[in-house]
């Protein structure tokens, strides 16, 4: 099967803001290139990424979902531990009850295995976790735990752990790797911390003729504005593997490219009503290996037109790096509002979100087939 | 014997050998077990495989660019709940450049040369959210690895060499050594497994060895005397 690889690079501007900050409540930075930037934790771009991807992944729709389950988990258990070759569907059939699903024989077919009576989606990691259940229940001969087998057996959960990992960690998901991989988005330019000195009026007080003109209370908030270049990439043969259906693995892929193009932390975003969406968004299929750009920005931006000034050296930096290295992408997109995108469409098919989205969903498809 | 070079440079990576619980700390210098488990991954290995003869490469790493230490104030909670499972502070070693070089047999590190043009796994320098920027393999090379590293030019980037205003600079180097060394560290780096439910690392013996000084070729104008960089100015005395 051939290497499939998608890196996502975005430009996004944010006005006065702290989408991220560290416990002292000052926006996240980090050095680059001799200079302080700002810096949105690759963390927290990836929560909020998460928090819209379930949203706009509808697990029901997802691709191979079968009936057969008590063969499906009969055969994993006997992967595992040979000795339960007779009792597998036996244990099989246990498990399935402790979730909650019902099976019962097939109809017309005799000595066939029991099915279940509505189309589950298992990945290949929850096949192969729900079959651990039932093979550590044969060895201590106790009944398989309910709440335990409820909690392998979500399909949400597991689609979301496939790509995203483990977030806090649960000992059923140690052996997840990511099949997604997010950067710290930093900055393009350098940046300086401001500060908002603020009151807060008390209205009674306010009201009261004998008080006092002074606020009910006073304080400062952190913020900065930047242009920040962000970079994921995800591993499209590892979410194959990890989900072990090919349609799935595509609409979480497109579901992950929109999720991350569009998702925005929502720190302090009352106080500053920050969401914007990209100036710029370029994607790459690959298929040799990941290629992170932001090599374009480490001598910091700076002059005027600086969102302009970065599509161009992501540009150029991009057909360098291509060059030097004699890579060739297998396709390319890009995305953005006007005319300052032309650099970029010089490289890449130039559409919109949801014509790159559904270029990017079929492109994937075909390699995955 | 043959040496792979590697560059290993980013906004912020992170090399941690003796973090506990909540703090996640940082070397100074790439640690072994992070170069393992970067070639390991292009490879193909899976955490819980064995590593085999991975464990018999030797490494040297000499630091271009010190960079700055940066810590992240990260919290984690569960999907839909506001209030933190996890509170942890994590370090980063933000703007640094470092060569290193592996040593071993020519035909695993060819293997693993090609591994690193088409790595089977995405790499990253010590966490997940520190991918590699620029090229990493910088080719095989004859010699030992301290030996490499000692002829090769500052890889450093223009910026940095540029405000560096010497003509001539110092750069860290630390290997590995035997552990019979009189001078030799102890760092817990060695790595035996990196299964998630039982990770191990040996105690690995490093030796900082004599600063190697390289050229700075982006050194514009006259050579000033400057008393502020102490260390490396009184090398002189070592004439007297």
């Amino acid at each position: 099967m051939p290497r499939t690889i998608v890196d996502i690079h975005v430009l996004q501007t944010v006005p006065p803001s702290n989408l991220n900050r560290d416990d002292t409540g000052s926006p996240k930075t980090a050095r680059f290139g001799g200079v302080v930037r700002a810096r949105v934790s690759s963390q927290a771009w990836k929560r909020s990424t998460r928090t819209a991807f379930q949203s706009l992944l509808n697990t029901a729709e997802l691709g191979v979902r079968s009936k057969r389950l008590v063969e499906l988990l009969g055969d994993e258990i006997r992967r595992q531990d040979p000795s339960l070759t007779e009792t597998a569907p036996q244990f099989a059939k246990d498990v399935l009850t402790a979730v909650g699903i019902k099976t019962t024989p097939p109809r017309n077919k005799k000595d066939a295995p029991e099915e279940s009576g509505y189309l589950v989606f298992f990945s290949n990691r929850q096949v192969t976790s729900l079959a651990e259940l039932a093979v550590e229940a044969a060895r201590t001969g106790e009944a398989v735990n309910k709440t335990e087998a409820r909690k392998r057996a979500d399909t949400e959960h597991s689609v979301d752990v496939a790509l995203f990992g483990r977030m806090v960690a649960e000992v059923t998901d140690l052996n997840v790797d990511a099949a997604c991989q997010v950067a710290h988005a930093i900055s393009v330019h350098a940046v300086e911390n401001e500060y908002d000195y603020f009151t807060a009026v008390d209205d009674h007080k306010q009201e009261d003729v004998e008080e006092d003109a002074g606020a009910g209370m006073i304080g400062t908030v952190e913020f900065n504005s930047s242009t920040l270049y962000r970079y994921a990439t995800v591993d499209v043969d590892r979410l194959q593997d990890n989900l072990g259906d090919d349609k799935a693995a595509r609409r979480a892929v497109e579901a992950f490219a929109r999720a991350f193009v569009l998702s925005m932390p929502t720190g302090k975003q009352n106080t500053f009503a920050n969401r914007t969406l990209p100036d710029a968004v370029l994607v790459v299929l690959r298929d040799t290996r990941p290629i992170n750009l932001v090599g374009a920005f480490e001598e910091a931006v700076t002059g005027q037109s600086r969102i302009a000034e970065a599509i161009q050296r992501l540009a150029s930096h991009a057909t360098d790096v291509h060059t030097a290295y004699v890579e060739r992408p297998l396709a390319a997109w890009t995305f953005g509002p006007g005319e300052r995108l032309a650099p970029l469409s010089a490289l890449a098919e130039r559409g919109d979100v949801d014509a790159t989205i559904a270029a990017l969903g079929e492109a994937v498809a075909a390699r995955l087939a | 014997m043959t040496t792979l070079l590697l560059r290993l440079s980013a906004p912020l990576q992170s090399w941690g050998t003796s973090s506990r619980f909540t703090r996640r700390a940082t070397d100074l210098v790439p640690s072994k077990s992070g170069i393992v488990g970067l070639l390991a991954a292009a490879q193909g290995r899976r955490r819980t495989d064995p590593l085999e003869e991975l464990l018999s490469l030797r490494l040297a790493v000499r630091t271009e660019q010190e960079g700055r230490l940066e810590r992240d104030f990260q919290t984690a909670a569960r999907q839909g709940e506001r209030t933190p499972v996890s509170v942890s502070t994590r370090h980063y070693l933000a703007d640094a450049v470092f060569l290193a070089a592996v040593e071993g047999d020519r035909n695993l590190l060819e293997g693993l040369q090609d591994a690193l043009r088409r790595p089977h796994f995405p790499l990253f320098l010590g966490r997940r959210s520190c991918p590699p920027v620029g090229q990493l393999d910088h080719g095989l090379h004859d010699g030992s690895a301290v030996e490499v590293l000692g002829a090769q030019p500052w890889h450093a980037a223009p910026w940095f060499r540029k405000a560096c205003k010497r003509p001539r600079a110092f750069l860290d180097l630390v290997a590995d050594c035997d552990p019979g060394e009189p001078r030799a560290e102890l760092v817990r780096d060695e790595p035996r497994s990196f299964d998630p439910h039982h990770r191990q690392w040996e105690w690995r013996s490093v030796l900082r060895h004599k600063p190697i000084e390289v050229d700075n070729p982006d050194f514009r104008g006259e050579a000033t005397s400057s008393w502020r960089d102490g260390r490396r100015d009184l090398d002189f005395l070592g004439a007297l």
